[in-house]
């Protein structure tokens, strides 16, 4: 049930994703140039089935995640448990390999011996949620005894065979074969970058719930399942070459993540957008639309309107693209967040009207925290403030998905707006969006009850630009009355102080609140 | 917003869903005609005529074309001077129109004199002088009672000749008009059944006019809910006209917020009584620009204490404030009692129309502007265009939705947006800029239409094209659009290049020696 929720979700996603493309003009690191929605229709000439995967040779072991997710629209509380169920690859140093998304808000995990049905408990030690991985432990070290550590294929490529592997509920494996025919960068649930992908054409059929469905070639682990369309039979994989990325990564004690660069860019197929930018020489090259402040490629001094023709040797072509040794044609994001680590200095070649430059980029990570509105939170709690019956929180896309699948129609639209265009909007970044988000209706709010989804842009004459900024604010009251104001009608609201304080403790009883306020 | 049957209920017999969707109350139709045979009106018969409308609907998606020919039918009834009333709807983007009535077998071209969208009016006037032979002009009555009796006349879908219905006034409230869809007035519901072709046809009680049918909730919305233009939005048209134009409704050009909560009440220096509304937003430039201010607090409008749920009494009936400007005529007087930072002051506002909201309506009797430029399609932001194009664009979506909220209109009188490409090698690699908004062009700050066409006309080498937002610039080099024109216009059959004048070519006159 669960599993199946799940994929059409994914197909949505895969929906959406297109619609934007083709609406925005925004191409760039962040949104997605052109993400080709389907696959080629010609299937290419197949050799003799290279899959072929010997069941004893595979360490699989089942993952039972017991979770809650916090509830964005009653930030107090966590919503109903839900339970998981996942395969996860054996790795070596005893530990399992899994999608983030299975751990995501997860209060138990539990690691189930398929052949024999013993458990055990375990740990989550490294998850990073927009590559989508994760490794978790078991409590007993000798509970992996006896399973052969999976290696990884980092070979795969187009025309390549790989076979999704999954469990009977006896624990007989089920293997389907697929084609992959595609490798791209794609989005990834946490949609703050693309990473590479592989597409799979694959008719498949879930069984026994799996949430993480491991993929394999010649024995080793190709891939991990991150979306599978059921009506297309499109799969989208997590490709080794991600995965190792990350195990590189987990091996360091202080896992860093996946580096961005911090510029959003534009192809320059138009010649007379590349004749405007002073463009001399071979056509190619991306135009750089956009700059993240403070990220690596300000720091290194690029330019809106500077041409990056290639990063390193790779020579970039007019849209966007580099030649992968392995892969052909690749969008050269590839070479920042999925080739080059945290640290690495990458040196761009770019030309300023006309002129060729090198940059030298300094990669760092932009963490979901780092963002004005943050793109995903999990596994906190979220902050909320409760002022008599008035209730405010820190925008988040997680709370703009409490609307559901088509959130980006049906939430609130200006804060979708605020969202979408938040660099635009707050290039300073460094702030929160304080929003009320709803009224809880007591003598406190007589007459409030009209009002949600107000930006909330001063108190007691305060600039808000944290929930911390809220809470301090109220707390200096001007001749005894609370005054918010708001960026929308009504523009300001008053509380007294007096009364606020001598109503808190029967608006927490009266709405089953376990505190009037919870600050990170 | 109820959700409303957006073409009112004139009867359009193109549109096969609205078609079906009414079939189910025929039947009721039949019982209801044979009622009004039996208890005959013949006064009232005589001066309810069938109008014919053949409409140009104005095509946004290639608005050089003169648009789609479509016809419907209508209602309307004569009053003094001769004039025919009718719904606005009914007669809105007609190229030609004529009348009938019972019992002569003549049709009468007519001509419009004065239409008004924004509250769903129009008078109408047939030249011919055998025309109003043995008809008399209906007079009109005042605000009828709850649950007293009303009789919709009119030519609605089931049969060919006129049709009374009857039904009981059901509630009197603000409704919007889903005409223009941006306007609100006072509207009756009525639980006579009327339907489409029942537009524009009198609603009587004692022999007078009480009400104009004008829309309802199709059947699959809500049973039997139907409404009419009541006596005060009548009278004030008609006096609105009385000058020789129709001059829009006024308005004061503010938002504002009941104060029910005692504490900020006591905040905003408010006596502990129950009056007051808070001022939120002003809108520049409208009437009440500069002389109120956001966070005052309205205290009485002429001399009408303003409750603070925001209703005055008007009449003896308790009525919401906007309904004192609503009665009210361009250059006309508005005197409000407010208190400013708690010290209270007499301000007089001079009213006038409420421009900025007019793009989130529908327009009518108007021309598609636009400029084509290097087979880029310009036009301006309305909600014509949005329900032409559907536009997916997150940013499109904002400045139509938030055009008056968020004070775009500041920044941007008009939105130019790059709505379509009529593909060509010169603009081959122009795609993703569609659905862009257009905000300077050469260095120059692109606020309406015809900054744009101004832009364009300027020697230079290239245009450089800025877009709202962090996009690349889009460049085209003028040689080569110079050079595609003729290609662009002859491939795509583009009789005119732009058109920046919204106002249509004069309709021919009717002929006055017709019968």
């Amino acid at each position: 049930m669960k599993t199946l929720l799940r994929c059409y979700f994914a197909t949505i996603f895969v929906a959406c994703l297109s619609g934007t493309a083709v609406a925005q003009p925004r191409p760039g690191t962040s949104p997605s140039p052109s993400p080709s929605a389907q696959p080629p229709p010609v299937a290419p000439v197949v050799p003799a089935s290279v899959a072929a995967v010997k069941p004893k040779e595979l360490s699989l072991v089942r993952v039972n995640v017991t979770g809650q997710q916090h509830d964005y629209t009653r930030p107090w509380q966590k919503k109903a448990p839900f339970q998981k169920r996942a395969l996860g690859a054996v790795l070596p140093k005893g530990r399992v390999l899994v999608t983030a998304d299975l751990v995501a808000n997860q209060n138990y995990v539990e690691l189930e011996r398929a052949e024999t049905g013993d458990k055990t408990g375990a740990e989550v030690r490294v998850v990073d949620y927009e590559a989508n991985l994760a490794l978790v432990e078991p409590t007993d070290k000798k509970f992996l005894d006896g399973l052969t550590p999976m290696q990884l294929a980092l070979d795969t490529v187009v025309g390549d065979r790989v076979a999704a592997l999954q469990l009977e509920p006896t624990g007989a494996l089920v293997v389907t074969e697929g084609l992959v025919t595609t490798v791209q960068m794609m989005r990834y649930p946490a949609e703050v970058s693309q990473f590479l992908a592989y597409r799979i054409s694959m008719s498949m059929q879930y069984r026994d719930n799996s949430y993480t469905i491991p993929l394999a070639k010649n024995n080793k682990l190709a891939g991990l399942l991150l979306r599978y369309d059921p009506r297309s039979q499109v799969l989208d994989a997590i490709p080794a070459p991600i995965i190792a990325h990350f195990l590189k990564e987990a091996d360091d004690r202080n896992y860093r993540g996946f580096p961005s660069a911090g510029f959003s860019f534009f192809p320059t197929r138009d010649p007379q957008l590349r004749k405007f930018a002073g463009q001399t020489g071979k056509p190619g090259g991306v135009y750089v639309m956009s700059l993240e402040p403070n990220m690596p490629a300000a720091k290194a001094g690029m330019q809106v309107g500077d041409i990056i023709t290639a990063i390193g040797n790779n020579e970039i072509d007019a849209n966007g693209n580099y030649v992968d040794p392995m892969y052909g044609k690749l969008e050269f994001t590839n070479l920042i967040t999925s080739r080059a680590y945290v640290g690495d200095t990458l040196p761009f070649q770019i030309q300023r009207a006309g002129k060729p430059m090198q940059l030298n980029v300094v990669l760092e990570r932009r963490a979901a925290e780092d963002y004005v509105i943050p793109p995903y939170v999990v596994d906190e709690a979220p902050g909320y403030v409760v002022l008599g019956g008035l209730v405010f929180q820190e925008l988040s896309r997680q709370f703009l998905k409490e609307w559901g699948g088509n959130w980006q129609k049906e939430a609130p639209q200006r804060f979708v707006y605020l969202d979408r265009f938040q660099s635009e909007l707050y290039p300073e970044g460094n702030r929160r969006v304080v929003v009320m988000t709803q009224v809880l209706p007591a003598n406190s709010t007589l007459g409030y009850d009209e009002f949600n989804y107000l930006q909330v842009t001063k108190v007691n004459g305060r600039e808000i630009k944290s929930l911390r900024d809220l809470a301090e604010a109220a707390k200096q009251p001007i001749d005894g009355f609370i005054k918010i104001e708001t960026h929308e009608d009504p523009k300001q609201l008053a509380l007294g102080a007096t009364q606020i304080a001598e109503e808190a403790q029967s608006i927490q009883e009266n709405y089953g609140l376990p505190a009037l306020q919870r600050l990170d | 917003v109820p959700e409303f049957d957006f073409r009112g209920i004139c009867l359009i017999f193109s549109d096969f869903r609205l078609m079906r969707r009414f079939c189910l109350s025929i039947s009721l139709l039949f019982v209801a005609v044979a009622a009004a045979i039996a208890q005959p009106n013949g006064k009232v018969q005589q001066s309810v005529v069938r109008i014919s409308a053949n409409d140009l609907q104005p095509d946004y998606r290639a608005p050089w074309n003169a648009g789609a020919l479509q016809r419907g039918t209508g209602a309307g009834f004569l009053i003094d001077g001769g004039r025919i009333m009718t719904n606005a709807h009914v007669v809105s983007n007609s190229r030609y129109l004529t009348v009938e009535r019972e019992n002569d077998p003549n049709k009468y071209p007519a001509r419009v004199l004065f239409v008004a969208h924004d509250c769903d009016l129009a008078l109408i006037e047939v030249a011919s002088p055998e025309f109003q032979k043995n008809m008399v002009p209906l007079t009109f009555g005042g605000i009828p009672e709850l649950e007293s009796t009303v009789s919709a006349y009119g030519y609605p879908i089931g049969g060919q000749r006129m049709s009374v219905t009857t039904g009981i006034v059901s509630r009197i409230d603000f409704q919007l008009y889903t005409h223009s869809a941006i306007d609100q007035h006072l509207a009756i519901q009525i639980s006579a059944q009327i339907n489409p072709g029942n537009s524009g046809g009198p609603v009587m009680q004692n022999g007078k006019v009480v009400g104009v049918a004008f829309q309802g909730y199709s059947g699959d919305v809500a049973q039997g809910v139907a409404y009419m233009i009541p006596t005060p939005v009548i009278n004030r048209f008609l006096k609105d006209v009385s000058d020789g134009r129709y001059d829009r409704y006024v308005d004061l050009g503010i938002t504002y917020s009941k104060l029910q909560n005692p504490v900020q009440r006591r905040s905003l220096g408010l006596a502990e009584d129950d009056r007051g509304v808070l001022v939120n937003t002003v809108i520049a430039g409208s009437a009440s620009d500069p002389h109120i201010k956001s966070g005052d607090v309205l205290l009485a409008i002429d001399d009408h204490p303003i409750a603070s749920d925001s209703f005055v009494e008007l009449e003896g009936a308790r009525v919401e404030m906007p309904e004192v400007v609503e009665r009210k005529f361009k250059g006309d007087k508005v005197k409000l009692d407010l208190l400013r930072d708690k010290k209270p002051m007499t301000v007089t506002v001079e009213l006038g129309p409420l421009l900025p909201y007019l793009i989130q309506g529908h327009s009518y009797d108007v021309r598609p502007r636009f400029v084509l430029y290097g087979g880029l399609l310009f036009q301006p932001l309305s909600l014509d265009l949005m329900q032409a194009y559907q536009p997916q664009d997150l940013r499109l979506r904002h400045y139509f939705d938030f055009f008056v909220s968020e004070q775009i209109y500041l920044e941007h009188p008009e939105v130019i947006v790059l709505t379509n490409i009529l593909a060509d090698p010169i603009n081959t690699y122009h795609a993703p800029y569609r659905g862009s908004i257009v905000n300077e062009i050469n260095g120059q700050k692109i606020r309406t239409l015809d900054d744009l066409a101004k832009a364009f006309a300027q020697p230079a080498e290239q245009v450089v094209i800025r877009m709202v937002g962090d996009g690349p610039p889009l460049v085209l080099d003028t040689k080569e659009v110079e050079a595609a024109r003729e290609r662009i216009k002859t491939r795509y059959n583009v009789s005119r290049e732009q058109n920046l004048s919204a106002e249509l070519p004069p309709k021919p006159a009717v002929g006055q020696d017709q019968p």
